[in-house]
């Protein structure tokens, strides 16, 4: 008894609560509940092996969390055995001090989809044990140039499982997940003009006169917002997608609007538009109505994605793209930390904690991950070919 | 269908200048009532619905038009190549031009597809004051998805910002 009390005197920082779900127990000065997972039995199948080790990536990659093989605040015990068709695990966790139960669970999947079930697992031992949302079973839509032509990608957020969703040998920008985690909606050249596509319908799904681009569904999936120059200049534009009524937003004779997203309610728009003689961020109420700047600072401020912490986007300082997020409401500025290479084309990963977007140095680009609290950057996709304009799944 | 397309939207257009309301942004939409049009500004000029596109325009025949760094608007250097196309297609119509607008590698991919696009709608802008019937103009932004020069350098960045005229059959 006098040992558990020693034990706990050692540790860095204690909070509890009575509540399981808001249960923290920082093990260490780093600020992460340590996991221990040594008690957790695999099977020999290559299945149950490849289960608890993207579980353990997972639970580390959450920033939350430690895997550690010593003394930890949580313990994890379980089996997990696999044939060929199919792979079940049980999976306990408990609070190692006080021998709380935190979860308690049978999984019964189908063998291909073992990662599939690792991430889910991984999600649900990381809600258990402090409350968060994870963001493992996160995807990552993305372009690539790696076959010659650039055609669109999908990925699991921990950068495996690339799978090539076009091949239209034309190119593809800018893919934006729909709010149901289903479909993509992308913009293609491969009817020879840049048109809106969504992923199962072969003909474009917007397509007049001139430039189409920067399709971004409403989080209700009712409407989508568009870049549209049909009227002679490109302008943000929201399309009603049951009633197909087109609304203009902006009237910016002599600017240019792009890359168009929703705030996590729905009810504003942020998007860029050069009308001040650079590209900067605006936000306008979906609506309509006036459009307010909310970017300051850089010579260019592109690519805005609205999370539930604010609207990350890329800006340039200094000569090289940086990852800026801004709060709307409390107008605070914050700059990730990042090395000499250019960082673009942030997107919020659905922990909305860390960002998932591109790096380029020396003209080769790969996908990485951001923490906006404290961890180092994590390279996600660097197979051959460059590979940007990432967007994850909500 | 691209006609149909063109004359509908054309007629709503029409029906937006004629209309009070026309500019306002609040009028129709999600949150709003009333009949949703597109709303068009006087001075624009719509552009056709979308046609096959012309995959084997002459591209050779006229010079390119640059551009600045950041800029969409036609430099004075640039007019005399400009007007050399509008005497062409003045003089031949049955020919028509697809503008190709191009950018270089700075600013995001999205971005400059709406930037190569302004570029080439500038010079269509240049073209139909100077007489060209606008559809006899079709318009394409690469953004920077296909420069013509692969370099990093200030020199290949400047190849890369430019409008291309394609020549072809109406």
């Amino acid at each position: 008894m006098i040992k558990y009390f020693v034990l706990l005197g050692s540790i860095a920082s204690l909070v509890l609560s009575t509540s399981a779900r808001t249960l923290t127990v920082y093990g260490q000065a780093t600020g992460k509940v340590t996991v221990n997972l040594s008690g957790y039995q695999t099977g020999r199948s290559p299945s149950s092996r490849t289960f608890l080790s993207v579980l353990k990536a997972d639970l580390n990659r959450s920033g939350y969390l430690h895997v550690t093989s010593s003394k930890a605040a949580i313990n994890v015990r379980g089996s997990c055995v696999a044939n060929s068709t199919t792979i079940q695990a049980t999976v306990q966790v408990y609070n190692a001090a006080t021998r709380k139960h935190l979860l308690g669970k049978k999984y019964t999947q189908s063998a291909k989809k073992t990662r599939a079930l690792a991430h889910k697992v991984a999600d649900e031992i990381l809600f258990a044990v402090t409350g968060k949302k994870g963001m493992a079973s996160g995807k990552i839509a993305m372009v690539s140039n790696r076959t010659k032509h650039k055609e669109l990608y999908i990925c699991d957020i921990d950068g495996k499982n690339i799978r090539q969703i076009t091949k239209d040998r034309s190119i593809v920008v800018g893919p934006r997940w729909a709010p149901d985690g289903k479909s993509i909606v992308y913009t293609s050249y491969k009817q020879g003009y840049p048109n809106v596509f969504i992923t199962g319908k072969a003909k474009p799904i917007v397509h007049y006169g001139g430039l189409n681009t920067g399709g971004a569904i409403s989080p209700n999936g009712h409407y989508m917002a568009v870049i549209l120059s049909a009227s002679g200049n490109p302008e943000l534009y929201v399309i009603s997608l049951r009633t197909k009524a087109v609304k203009r937003m902006t009237f910016t004779r002599k600017g240019n609007e792009a890359s168009p997203c929703w705030s996590p309610d729905g009810s504003q728009i942020a998007f860029v538009s050069d009308t001040s003689g650079s590209p900067q961020i605006y936000v306008i109420s979906s609506s309509g109505g006036r459009a307010h700047r909310i970017s300051k600072g850089g010579s260019e401020n592109v690519a805005p994605d609205w999370g539930k912490n604010g609207i990350v986007y890329s800006t340039r300082r200094g000569g090289k793209y940086k990852i800026a997020i801004v709060d709307p409401v409390r107008k605070t500025l914050k700059i990730l930390q990042t090395d000499w290479a250019d960082y673009e084309d942030p997107s919020w990963a659905p922990d909305d904690r860390h960002i998932v977007c591109s790096r380029t140095l020396k003209y080769h680009s790969s996908i990485y991950l951001l923490d906006t609290v404290k961890d180092s950057p994590v390279p996600l996709v660097r197979a051959s070919g460059n590979w940007f304009s990432p967007a994850c799944s909500p | 269908m691209s006609i149909y397309k063109w004359i509908s939207f054309s007629s709503l257009a029409v029906c937006a200048t004629l209309l009070s309301g026309c500019q306002n942004p609040n009028s129709g939409g999600p949150g709003g009532s009333g009949p949703v049009i597109i709303g068009t500004a006087i001075d624009e000029e719509p552009l056709p619905g979308q046609n096959d596109y012309p995959e084997n325009a002459d591209r050779s025949m006229f010079p390119h038009v640059y551009f600045s760094y950041d800029s969409s608007g036609v430099e004075s250097s640039e007019i005399k190549k400009i007007e050399a196309v509008a005497d062409y297609l003045n003089s031949n119509s049955s020919k028509a031009v697809i503008l190709e607008g191009h950018c270089d590698e700075r600013g995001s991919r999205e971005y400059n597809l709406a930037l190569g696009e302004r570029r080439v709608l500038s010079v269509r802008d240049y073209l139909i004051n100077l007489g060209v019937n606008s559809s006899a103009i079709q318009t394409k932004s690469f953004g920077e998805e296909a420069p013509f020069d692969m370099g990093h350098t200030k020199e290949a960045w400047a190849k890369n910002r430019c409008c291309v005229f394609g020549i072809y059959d109406q």
